[in-house]
């Protein structure tokens, strides 16, 4: 990667929230953090809850914005972008969120949901063939193309993870930003979207963010690692050896307490 | 991990043939279901959701409300509770006999009332007389320091949105203790906090355990945690009990396929990517019966019979007992 | 339209979305079968009892109540749909702005629902009534500037909770333009909310059109508005009591079915029950 432009390019980024009366929001807040991902990276951002990595996961994918600072995409300054480049960035990074049961539109087929990526950011395609790319992308994720007149409710969570991905996927992203995305599915569940995003990362050409609260996962699946704590980032380096030799004392009280 | 070791007595809690079926309708929900939890013993029960294991418990010690217990029977300390007007006996042992810590430590304490009011409360109840203030205070301010919450002479005056998730479930845990149960049940004690906190709140309840002989049934759909903090784990599944073994044996002995799959599926310390495994399809929910297995449909190993056979029941409360069909796992 | 009969759980469930669409067919073509002329002024024939002649008698000036009443069918259902329609584009248009806009906007345009919400609607009337003089289109405009709020207030808040869910972020993190989630996202997912709501005000649109019509402010004594008709029978009530029971059972009846049917709704499109 040496040379290479990074994809992303977070420099002192800090955001904090307004406090409104009797909610704290500090803890989410971001203080002057630095985080650089490389193309074909995977990388994993691990903290608990309140730590600040879904408001990194938001700042990455332009959902929400920060208050000092720079993000740089490729090497420009999003904050830079004019509206047609800002619309262009949404088919280059997407985002997979940890709550299936919210993240699809009730009120649409899965299909629909699919084929509205396509429709937003593949303009060339027609319908007929939006419908079977759709298809295809469900099959990819896992899912019978048949299904696909079928409403979010009719399936369980791990389904609708998968349903959730090959939207995100369907656009084509350079850059996957996955928040927490098995932390409400159950158990076999889990691995079974752990594999597909195995399968993923080996068959595309994706670079992830992988936000996780769990050592473990994070320990298999990401090259590198960043480690956050009360917005900041604590340590950060190859997964496997700060995974196992950790520098920081935060760091270590973590892993000794996963199971 | 030490574990307990098994006295020749007659168990804590017996559970014979239990059978669960819900109020409106009358769907059975959970099945044949049979274990023995030993005094002093810490004891899993493990399940995804759907598998029953919640229903199972709270219907036992008569907190579900939709359900109830419509066959088998249930011993406690040597007394077996009657079928008829289960609930209102069970109850009558919640609470200083035997007690419950929920999941949730966010809506489980009154918001309006000190912490240390809420403790003493619980003594007044579980003493049935008072015994002065001043005494009662330093029982609850001693409950809280072993519970493991600093300074508690000063969080005995706090409101509980004071505190953080753990402190709370702490507090949870102190009142539960108060009545200074036989048996405690923990109900998914930990999933709403985080790693660190979580493991500090289970070694406190094993320490706890430890040092006053409480026994302790621990609910979770974590099969790693069950099996580095407890001595044996009752594994459910569709609402069927599939197998209990000894927290040991896990991943390192032959155990049901169903316990053997869900360990595979879990990244541990010590796995690499090659030894997860996931379990083909979704979990059945609960309700499945005891004609057949309710993961032959996801079993590596199903074979015809797995699908219409009667499950085979624990029928002799052995601690080691796979409901196996095919004989897998059995001891 | 169809799921609507699939829906009833009771008898009386069925029986209210049997009346229900009994009395949308009669508001459609009661004024092609009625037996007599609604405006046909009789004195020969004034205040008969019912009879097999005339079914629910005739009133003080000798009109058939039967065909007043089918005719007045259309006449208050029209006026009561008109009036929930206008209100829901009213105040929906504003109420999603409001949601989407938030800040300083948000609160203005709710502060004004508010305090347009706390203003009398009979007075709203009566000053419609003075402006465009006293009729049934002074009473529905005076009910659209009071209903409105209702639905502003409504479809603000589930606008809100609607964008606070994740599908949305989802959409914004696709580049979704805001008329497409406005009518994909919001609308589809609103609907069940506004639908049951809407059904829920039928009948209180309709008592308080025909309660404006009985003062006086609303639809005027000849037209066989079944407020009217109500305010018209009044004088008769002690040798001609059928005048005024035919229309007040037609109200008492079709409100009570609307009632009906939106608890029905609200029960079977609770989205709580949906889930999973």
């Amino acid at each position: 990667m040496a040379g290479a432009e990074p994809l992303v390019a977070l420099e002192g980024v800090a955001k904090s929230f307004a406090r409104r009366l009797l909610v704290q929001n500090r803890s989410f807040a971001l203080s002057g953090i630095d985080i650089t991902i490389n193309r074909g990276e995977v990388v994993g951002i691990l903290g608990e809850s309140g730590s600040g990595k879904s408001t990194v996961a938001n700042i990455i994918t332009r959902l929400t914005g920060y208050d000092s600072g720079r993000y740089l995409f490729k090497g420009r300054d999003v904050a830079t972008l004019t509206r047609k480049e800002s619309f262009a960035f949404k088919s280059d990074v997407q985002i997979v969120f940890q709550d299936p049961y919210g993240s699809l539109n009730p009120r649409a087929t899965v299909q629909s949901s699919v084929m509205e990526s396509l429709l937003l950011h593949k303009r060339e395609l027609g319908k007929a063939e939006r419908i079977a790319r759709a298809g295809q992308l469900l099959e990819e994720v896992g899912l019978n193309a048949a299904w696909g007149d079928r409403y979010p409710h009719e399936f369980s969570g791990g389904q609708r993870q998968r349903v959730a991905i090959a939207r995100a996927l369907a656009v084509e992203p350079e850059l996957l930003v996955c928040d927490e995305p098995l932390s409400s599915l159950d158990v076999s569940i889990q691995a079974q979207i752990l594999e597909l995003f195995v399968r993923m990362i080996r068959e595309r050409n994706l670079t992830i963010v992988f936000i996780s609260h769990d050592v473990n996962v994070v320990r298999l699946l990401c090259d590198r690692v960043y480690v956050m704590n009360q917005g900041r980032i604590v340590e950060q380096g190859q997964a496997r050896d700060v995974l196992s030799r950790p520098q920081n004392e935060y760091t270590a009280r973590l892993l000794e307490a996963v199971y | 991990m030490t574990h307990p070791t098994l006295a020749p007595e007659e168990p804590l809690l017996k559970v014979e043939d239990a059978t669960i079926a819900l109020r409106v309708g009358g769907r059975t929900m959970v099945s044949g279901v049979s274990f023995a939890v030993n005094r002093r013993e810490v004891f899993g029960v493990v399940g995804e959701s759907g598998s029953g294991k919640t229903l199972l418990t709270r219907t036992l010690f008569g907190l579900q409300d939709d359900a109830r217990l419509t066959a088998g029977r249930v011993t406690f300390e040597g007394r077996t509770l009657p079928l008829e007007g289960y609930g209102a006996a069970v109850r009558g042992l919640l609470g200083h006999a035997i007690g419950y810590v929920p999941q949730d430590p966010f809506s489980s304490l009154n918001p309006s009332m000190r912490i240390g009011k809420q403790i003493t409360e619980a003594i007044y109840l579980a003493k049935g007389w008072p015994m002065g203030a001043e005494r009662t205070r330093e029982a609850a301010i001693a409950l809280m320091a072993e519970v493991g919450i600093p300074e508690p002479a000063l969080a005995f005056d706090q409101y509980p949105d004071q505190f953080s998730g753990g402190m709370r479930q702490r507090i949870v845990f102190a009142i539960a203790l108060s009545q200074e149960p036989k048996l405690l049940v923990a109900d998914e004690p930990t999933t709403a906090l985080d790693a660190i906190t979580q493991r500090r709140v289970i070694e406190m309840m094993l320490d706890r355990s430890r040092r006053h002989g409480l026994a302790v049934i621990l609910i979770s759909h974590n099969l790693e945690l069950l099996r580095q903090s407890v001595g044996r784990i009752a594994v459910l599944y569709g609402g069927q009990l599939l197998n209990i073994v000894p927290a040991a044996d896990v991943g390192t002995h032959a155990a049901h396929p169903y316990t053997e799959a869900l360990f595979a599926c879990i990244p541990t310390r010590e796995k690499a990517l090659a030894d997860i495994r996931s379990i083909p399809g979704e979990p059945v929910g609960a309700g499945f019966g005891t004609s057949g297995c309710a993961f032959a449909s996801r079993c590596a190993y199903a074979e015809p019979v797995c699908l219409t056979a009667p499950l085979p029941l624990n029928a002799g409360i052995t601690s080691g007992f796979s409901a196996c069909l095919l004989g897998r796992g059995a001891q | 339209m169809l799921r609507l009969l699939t829906l009833p759980k009771t008898n009386i469930e069925r029986a209210a979305v049997i009346l229900a669409l009994i009395v949308i067919l009669v508001a459609i073509i009661g004024p092609f079968v009625t037996p007599y002329d609604p405006m046909q002024i009789s004195f020969r024939s004034k205040l008969l009892a019912p009879s097999s002649m005339h079914w629910f008698g005739t009133d003080g000036s000798g009109r058939d109540v039967l065909s007043r009443l089918l005719h007045g069918a259309q006449l208050t259902l029209s006026a009561t749909f008109f009036v929930l329609i206008a209100g829901v584009v009213i105040g929906c248009t504003i109420g999603i702005f409001s949601a989407f806009v938030g800040g300083a906007a948000d609160n203005a345009l709710m502060r004004l629902a508010d305090i347009w919400l706390g203003f009398p609607p009979l007075i709203l009337a009566l000053g419609f009534a003075s402006a465009l003089g006293a009729s049934l289109q002074a009473a529905i405009w005076a009910l659209v500037f009071s209903w409105w709020p209702n639905y502003a207030r409504l479809s603000r808040m589930v606008t809100a909770d609607i964008l606070s869910q994740k599908f949305i972020a989802s959409a914004d993190a696709l580049g979704v333009p805001l008329h497409r989630k406005v009518f994909r996202y919001v609308i589809p997912n609103a609907f069940d909310v506004l639908i049951v709501q809407v059904t829920l005000d039928i009948s209180a649109v309709m008592l308080a059109i025909s309660g404006l019509s009985f003062i006086g402010v609303g639809a005027q004594i000849p037209q066989p508005e079944w407020g009217a008709m109500i305010a018209d029978g009044r004088s008769y009530v002690a040798n001609g009591w059928w005048i005024v029971l035919a229309p007040g059972v037609a109200i008492f009846l079709t409100a009570l079915a609307f009632n009906v049917i939106g608890d029905m709704l609200r029960r079977e499109l609770d989205p709580t029950s949906r889930r999973r």
